[in-house]
């Protein structure tokens, strides 16, 4: 069960906790007998801290099977949407202003293109089929000779829905539009070679991936016309495209959680197989439940259903202890239903009732079971109360 | 400080929904339908005393531990102290967060309905739930 033992958690599509693996190599690098320097100083003390930069690039250029130069240090995914969205627009706005993206998005992508469009920029939304899935024809027709940029996520948040990044990205390779993708919940889960990938811009964070949290990263392919302009200024560190002092430590724990996501990700991706097949086993039965997304092209790492006649918020605190999600974390403390879940098609209702649930290394079959179990019985005890649905 | 959006009070309403359900006698019944909520209240009125009360709710937890207090309060009490219940109070007593108050209002108003049924027509009505 989870450590804390009152309650069990299924959300590690939020956050992680951290590898003790991790934790073992970040520990040192903060007090005075470890490499606690600025990896800019060039004194002994400085370039050994930024040995530890060097290896940590090594460690995630080798997971996405890119350049360690290709990488730039932020702060997180959200950080990484902004740079490589906003910096890859106003880079290349004396081209073309028209830019591409779907509602489906997280809002730290979504909302920097509502932000560009108040400054000038036109954005396309496009919406995905019923599955969640978006077809690569409805890209290409989407582009215009104006467009610079199309932003696509790679495995959603909120459903666990995979896009076909190949397909997408070999449509903007082929008009010489700049490719976005939002990847925090799949890098270190799903194999991803950059190398051969038709992507520019890639948005990654550490806290998904068992990392730190307050680290991440933007690849930024080394091609021409693929640049972003810096969103802050004031040293000249990391080529001038995210200046500020490294964050040593938690630099050196998203490459150590890059090694370990690398070498063990086969494994937990049967793990969480098989976790998803034996909830929803657990639950499909019950009336009125649907899953969100095509079961076909899902990260299994999230289980996302909504069920007919039962209000999301009191179907959330009745299923406590249980830690799970109503949308993505961002969105939990709102009472709208999900736009994700709107755009796949589903009614108000259907979509203010859905559960996300998402499992991760440390997730056990018995955590599911109560789940299941938790799930079940909250349902009939909700709809029990509710008004004209009990005789 | 907790970030909590629950107050223990109102967690408490809403595990021990003890009349949650419907009345095995039931003189008065009333429904609302509102912002995207429903509540339904149910009477057993015995001279001008509620003997009995019930609810059903479809809404958030502050709705269905409002709709809880509200029952909790007004059994045993004269049909006409249902005039006093005041959603603003409820709003500050539980306490329920201000975006919720149209949630509430919608309780007030299914309250208001009971009492005037409860004054117009005291015979036993009909169970269609």
């Amino acid at each position: 069960m989870s450590n804390s033992t009152d309650i069990v958690y299924l959300d590690y599509a939020a956050s992680t906790p951290v590898d003790p693996r991790v934790i073992e190599v970040m520990t040192p690098l903060f007090g005075v007998d470890g490499d606690f320097a600025n990896p800019s100083s060039g004194h002994i003390a400085g370039r050994r801290s930024q040995e530890h930069v060097t290896h940590a690039a090594e460690q995630l250029a080798g997971l996405l099977g890119c350049s360690e130069r290709e990488l730039v240090w932020t702060s997180g995914a959200t950080e990484s949407d902004n740079l490589a969205i906003a910096g890859a627009a106003r880079y290349r706005a004396d081209r073309g202003r028209h830019l591409i993206t779907m509602p489906t998005e997280h809002k730290a992508v979504s909302d920097v293109f509502h932000a560009l469009a108040k400054q000038g920029f036109e954005v396309s939304w496009l919406r995905p089929a019923e599955s969640g899935v978006l077809d690569p024809a409805e890209l290409a027709a989407a582009i215009r000779p104006d467009t610079q940029l199309a932003s696509i996520m790679h495995v959603n948040n909120e459903t666990g829905v995979i896009q076909d990044i190949e397909a997408l990205g070999a449509v903007c390779r082929k008009r010489d539009v700049l490719f976005h993708v939002d990847a925090a919940q799949s890098v270190g889960k799903l194999p991803l070679d950059l190398g051969s990938l038709p992507v520019d811009l890639l948005s990654m964070t550490a806290h998904k991936v068992y990392g730190p949290k307050g680290i991440g990263a933007l690849y930024v392919a080394d091609r021409p016309g693929c640049h972003v302009e810096p969103l802050i200024y004031g040293g000249g560190q990391q080529g001038g495209r995210r200046p500020g002092t490294l964050a040593v430590p938690l630099i050196a724990g998203f490459g150590a959680a890059a090694s370990i996501a690398r070498s063990e990700m086969q494994e937990n991706h049967a793990h969480l197989r098989a976790l998803n097949d034996r909830l929803w086993q657990g639950i499909r039965d019950l009336d009125g439940v649907v899953r969100n997304g095509s079961e076909a092209s899902t990260f299994p790492g999230i289980l996302n259903v909504s069920i007919a006649d039962v209000e999301g918020e009191s179907l959330l605190l009745a299923l406590e202890p249980l830690c799970v999600a109503t949308g993505s974390a961002c969105n939990s403390t709102s009472s709208e239903p999900s736009p994700v879940l709107r755009a796949l098609g589903r009614s108000d209702l259907l979509a203010q009732s859905a559960i996300r649930f998402s499992f991760g290394r440390p997730t056990i079959a018995a955590e599911v079971d109560f789940a299941v179990d938790r799930y079940r019985e909250s349902v009939g005890r909700l709809r029990g109360i509710a008004p004209g649905l009990v005789a | 400080m907790t970030s909590d959006p629950y107050s223990a009070r109102v967690r408490e309403l809403f595990a021990g929904p003890d009349h949650a359900g419907k009345l095995e006698k039931r003189d008065v019944r009333v429904q609302t339908n509102a912002q995207g909520v429903r509540v339904a209240l149910a009477a057993d009125v015995d001279g001008d005393i509620i003997v009995g009360l019930r609810f059903r709710a479809w809404g958030c937890p502050h709705l269905l531990a409002a709709a809880e207090a509200f029952c909790r309060a007004f059994e045993g009490r004269p049909v006409s102290a249902l005039q006093a219940f005041s959603a603003a109070e409820i709003m500050q007593t539980l306490p329920v967060p201000r975006e919720k108050l149209g949630r509430i209002l919608v309780l007030e108003d299914a309250v208001r309905s009971l009492g005037q049924s409860a004054r117009l027509s005291p015979e036993p009505g009909k169970d269609t739930d």
